[in-house]
């Protein structure tokens, strides 16, 4: 399992202008590396694809869609951290990845 | 039983810059202390300072109820939802930010500072319509209880929130005594002393720097179903935040 010190950090939301703040954002941080999909199908692809850390679930993400997120995520990698990202910016970001890691 | 968690004024996180003085209950931005994460669903309360002029640039959120209150001078506010306000001391400001929403916030004053509350609860349903709001805060003095300015239902003097939580203001004086009782069972209620010097009694007189709270100084009471207390300063101005512990 990784530290919190060096993460790939995808990110699921509908906003796409708030998703390339988040991506900003994220990338911002020393050691972070942040991908963003704008639809749950993206999402799935890309965990199929690349290796991630967490998943950062984002505004218009449904209770339902994270469902699916958590079973594709059990069935390529449980070790994946699930966080529902509130706030949109930079204000609790920092905050719930590390928490998650912590 | 009742349970207490007493935040000091000075126990907040402090840092500033050549813009902004703040003072951070809870853990934010860089901010990361696992002891201070939210008292229930109220997950920020920052008493910030904006110098004259300076503020925060257009920036995002979503999914956040956020409270802004000025407690001196005031606030240029604009948003991609089409709102440009100016919102001074004794109102306050409510983005239910829901699916996202892009806005600003700088002092509106020319020369001096504008001090204000930022608050943010956490939101019972995701990704809502966002609307903005705006309310005047209750002024009233001389009565024993407080006054409700948020609530989970709007009214003529009281704007909702996505969130069965309720925002109060008590304006008191001198040796008065107030009584809150809690709307929702299960609720915690942080009490924020905005001014003033006070005792809290809930079932049994907590016991915090002498039995006393003063200006800056937050309490978090929970297993409750109403908290009273006495005055023990001219011109208090109390602030109750009502949220739901589970959530």
């Amino acid at each position: 399992m990784n530290d919190e010190s060096s993460l790939k950090i995808l990110a699921v939301g509908y906003h796409e202008e708030i998703m390339k703040v988040l991506k900003r954002l994220i990338n911002s941080h020393s050691g972070w590396t942040g991908t963003i999909a704008l639809s749950i199908l993206d999402a799935q692809q890309l965990l199929k694809n690349e290796p991630f850390d967490a998943i950062l679930l984002c505004a218009g993400v449904s209770q339902a869609e994270e469902q699916t997120l958590v079973s594709t995520v059990n069935q390529l990698n449980a070790q994946i951290k699930i966080i529902r990202h509130y706030g949109g910016g930079s204000g609790l970001l920092e905050n719930e990845i590390r928490a998650a890691f912590s | 039983m009742a349970q207490y968690i007493f935040h000091k004024s000075d126990s907040r996180h402090h840092e500033y810059n050549d813009w902004l003085d703040s003072k951070k209950t809870f853990s934010f931005a860089d901010y990361y202390n696992p002891k201070r994460m939210n008292f229930g669903a109220l997950r920020v309360f920052n008493d910030d300072i904006l110098v004259a002029g300076k503020g925060f640039g257009n920036h995002p959120h979503d999914n956040m109820e956020i409270i802004s209150i000025p407690l001196t001078g005031s606030l240029k506010h604009k948003d991609n939802l089409g709102n440009e306000k100016i919102i001074s001391a004794g109102q306050s400001q409510i983005m239910s930010t829901g699916s996202g929403v892009f806005h600003s916030e700088y002092n509106n004053e020319p020369d001096g500072e504008t001090r204000f509350l930022q608050i943010w609860i956490y939101p019972n349903e995701l990704n809502t319509s966002p609307r903005y709001q705006e309310v005047a805060l209750p002024t009233e003095k001389g009565r024993s209880h407080f006054e409700a300015f948020i609530a989970p239902q709007a009214s003529e003097t009281i704007s909702a929130i996505q969130q069965n939580a309720w925002m109060s203001i008590g304006n008191f004086e001198k040796h008065q005594t107030f009584n809150y009782p809690v709307h929702l069972k299960g609720n915690g209620i942080y009490l924020y002393v905005i001014t003033g010097a006070i005792e809290v009694d809930g079932h049994q007189l907590i016991e915090v720097d002498g039995h006393q709270l003063s200006d800056g100084d937050g309490l978090g009471i929970t297993e409750i179903d109403h908290f009273s207390g006495k005055v023990n300063s001219e011109n208090a101005q109390l602030l109750v935040i009502e949220v739901p512990m589970q959530f």
